[in-house]
């Protein structure tokens, strides 16, 4: 589903945020991509979701190649920073218009997605007010129901359990498992470290922009935690 | 005070300093801020000039020189209410950085009193451009030498420096009104707008009648000035620049006063202002119905749509020219008798270039597509992670000023056509050259957009009065405009038809270069940002 080969990103002035690193995210499957601050995990995700260039390797989601064809591969993803700002002039239900028509979504599927997400996450009766008036909980729960409106085929997240209450965190949890059961994959960074150990079928450490270890989570973690193995590969045990 | 300079520093540098882009240099930044302050510093020492010299050749003669100042003290005073009133909701109430520094060690007084100098700062500006030239326009028009003096100069300055702070006060006082009611109001861009164009009916109704009120003021210049007299402290301001130390200190009193006023009294109540003004609640009782589809481009074009009416400081910054297109075309109309009148008595006028050049002019105003870019600011990773091409986003942002502007300049160009009789090769000629000048405005505001983008600005405000994007979108093809009027000049030496080619044939190019710069080199700057 997705194939990151050799990427590199190097920022103006020298500084090398990611280096050759090599990821495969199979369709079904959760990947999770965790690292220190500035280890390079968001300009990765930003990189694969066409937001930000790069000059080295290649990028393909579902086949569709990041650089070569933008479009095709943005058409099956949904990406959600970590602190997404969202249209403070719109309404809820304006902005989840605007990306559903962005996206070609019918109007009978998009009715029937929107009142099932948005009640899930307890929304509905907010989405009539602008934007600007909503907490930031209220926000990212906007820009999740704004995702999974998509139905994508990758779903890319940033941190996406910063700012949810623990019932919104539960309830979308159970959604990225349906998200994986109709085939799609998710892949996504985090510092919560137990959150990624139950939930990932796949986990990548990052360290300086280099990938220093990745594979099947019961793998990865055997008899010791993610913590664990996460503070000895950073050094810090 | 190190503590309340820094602070300062902050203020104003979001106003006036925000960067280019990520990758800018720091001279870059600096350029740019500095050539936004040289270009609209040019345009009110210009306006201010004009306005000083034609009432100043109207007075001096009869002595009154002080009415100059009068007006010149009000115009000074209503223009930074007007540019600086929404500016305070933004800068002072409605900044981004509030959060943050509310919740540093100082006092919310020092805190206020920061902002509000930014404020005063943007104000003393404005007040150098208008006053300045009328005390330069006194020096040299005035017969009673008034305006020889040293002290004359050190009066006007003490009065340059003064008149701010009334005017920051006022604006600090219905800014905080205007915030106040947008967090109560749930149409709160609505009434701003209708306020805005309260305020526009009164500024076109001058215009339409500046010539009328200037004889009259000749004719009893005395008796108009005794009737200023609600208006005591621009009275005692022009007063004390005449002479009157005694009025001067008044009246510098009379604008301390209510500045310390203001900076104090909402000083210690500004986190509780900050708080309310923030406090919009969301409403929880929407009901879900069946949605209707849209395609992707008709949704790009109603968020450019909402956004530009929506948000009132844009609709009047940018929209400001088409309106202007828009009445000058339904005035022609209007007053088509005597524009022919007019036009009877001075013959051998080239009408239809100089309608171009009116129309030209009120489109150079009209800087919807130059700014686009930066309004998007933190908002833009949503277009960039959406399905949707580089060069289509940028071809909708430009369109949708063509959607404003070619409807507009139809109407404008067929108005005046007919008011003034041309011919209709002539008006074609007029509406397809005005129609040419619109894509080129368009495409090339779109460029310097990209060009010079703010994308990490606090708010609205700094984007669309201090960016260089803005500026550069509409002097630019004001400089455009005087370049064909020279050519037209140039022209009519060589050949009749070479006066009307030459300028054509300049406007063909630059489109034709915008438009194809904008094509092949706009994608990859969109990404780059």
């Amino acid at each position: 589903m997705l194939r990151i080969e050799h990427y590199s990103k190097t920022y103006p002035g020298g500084k090398k945020a990611v280096d050759d690193l090599t990821i495969h995210v199979r369709p079904g499957e959760i990947y999770g991509f965790i690292g220190h601050n500035g280890a390079g995990k968001t300009t990765t995700l930003r990189a694969c979701a066409g937001v930000m260039d790069f000059t080295e390797g290649t990028i393909a989601i579902d086949g569709h190649d990041v650089k070569k064809d933008p479009v095709g591969a943005k058409r099956v993803t949904a990406f959600l920073p970590d602190n997404p700002d969202l249209y403070e002039f719109m309404k809820g239900i304006d902005y989840l218009n605007f990306i559903a028509d962005l996206y070609d979504i019918p109007a009978e599927q998009r009715t029937a997605d929107i009142k099932k997400y948005a009640d899930a996450f307890e929304l509905t009766g907010n989405l009539g007010s602008p934007i600007g008036s909503y907490s930031h909980g209220m926000r990212q729960k906007l820009a999740l129901i704004s995702a999974f409106i998509r139905r994508p085929r990758l779903l890319i997240l940033d941190e996406p359990f910063v700012g949810l209450d623990p019932s919104a965190s539960h309830i979308m949890k159970g959604y990225l498992a349906d998200l994986c059961r109709s085939g799609s994959a998710v892949f996504f960074s985090t510092h919560v470290l137990e959150v990624a150990e139950k939930l990932c079928h796949q986990i990548a450490i990052i360290k300086d922009g280099r990938l220093v270890k990745c594979g099947p989570t019961e793998e990865l973690v055997g008899d010791s935690s993610l913590e664990d193995v996460f503070l000895d590969l950073e050094g810090e045990k | 005070m190190k503590k309340f300079f820094a602070l300062l520093k902050v203020s104003v540098k979001s106003m006036l300093l925000t960067s280019t882009s990520a990758q800018g240099s720091s001279r870059k930044k600096a350029a740019t801020g500095l050539g936004a302050m040289a270009l609209i510093a040019f345009l009110g020492l210009y306006l201010s000039g004009f306005y000083s010299f034609m009432l100043m050749e109207v007075l001096a003669p009869v002595h009154m020189e002080v009415l100059v100042f009068i007006f010149m003290g009000m115009g000074a005073l209503i223009g930074g209410l007007l540019f600086t009133t929404f500016a305070v909701k933004g800068v002072v109430f409605g900044g981004k950085d509030n959060d943050l520094l509310l919740s540093m060690p100082v006092s919310s007084t020092m805190l206020m009193a920061s902002r509000v100098s930014a404020i005063y700062l943007e104000n003393l500006l404005f007040s150098i451009f208008v006053l300045g030239p009328a005390g330069a326009v006194c020096a040299f028009l005035t017969q009673s030498g008034v305006g020889h003096s040293l002290m004359f100069w050190v009066r006007l300055l003490i009065a340059v420096f003064a008149l701010p702070l009334l005017d920051t006060a006022l604006s600090v006082l219905f800014g905080a009104l205007v915030a106040f009611l947008s967090a109560r109001v749930s149409r709160g861009a609505l009434g701003q707008n209708i306020v805005m164009a309260v305020y526009m009916v009164a500024v076109f109704w001058f215009a339409f009648n500046v010539n009328g009120m200037l004889e009259e003021l000749a004719a009893n210049a005395a008796g108009i000035k005794d009737s200023l007299s609600w208006a005591a402290p621009m009275l005692w301001m022009a007063e004390g620049i005449m002479g009157d130390w005694g009025l001067l200190l008044a009246f510098a009193a009379c604008c301390v006063v209510p500045f310390a006023l203001v900076v104090f009294g909402l000083g210690k109540v500004y986190r509780q202002a900050v708080t309310a003004f923030a406090a919009r609640s969301a409403r929880n009782d929407y009901k879900l119905s069946a949605q209707s589809a849209s395609g992707q481009k008709k949704a790009l074009l109603m968020k450019e749509a909402k956004r530009f009416f929506g948000t009132p400081m844009y609709f009047w910054n940018s929209g400001i020219g088409l309106m202007m297109l828009v009445a000058m075309g339904v005035a022609a109309i209007v007053m088509q008798k005597d524009i022919q009148m007019f036009l009877g008595l001075m013959e051998g006028i080239p009408l239809m270039p100089l309608a171009a050049l009116m129309m030209g002019l009120c489109l150079s105003m009209c800087a919807i597509a130059a700014p686009s870019i930066s309004l998007e600011g933190r908002y833009l990773w949503i277009l960039r992670a959406a399905p949707v091409g580089e060069k289509d986003l940028l071809w909708i942002k430009t369109g949708f000023e063509l959607l404003l502007s070619v409807p507009s300049t139809v109407v404008a160009g067929v108005c005046i056509s007919l008011a003034i009789q041309l011919p209709l090769w002539e008006s074609v000629l007029l509406v397809a050259v005005m129609l040419l000048f619109s894509v080129c405005h368009a495409a090339f505001g779109m460029l310097v957009g990209l060009a010079f983008p703010k994308l990490d600005s606090v708010n609205e405000t700094v984007v669309l009065k201090q960016s260089l994007a803005v500026c550069l979108g509409m002097f630019v093809p004001m400089g455009v405009l005087g370049v064909c009027s020279l050519l037209y000049w140039l022209g009519g030496m060589v050949a009749g038809w070479a006066a009307l080619a030459f300028p054509i044939a300049l406007l063909a190019v630059c489109t034709a270069v915008c438009v194809s710069v904008l094509a092949t080199r706009g994608p990859a700057m969109l990404r780059a940002l």
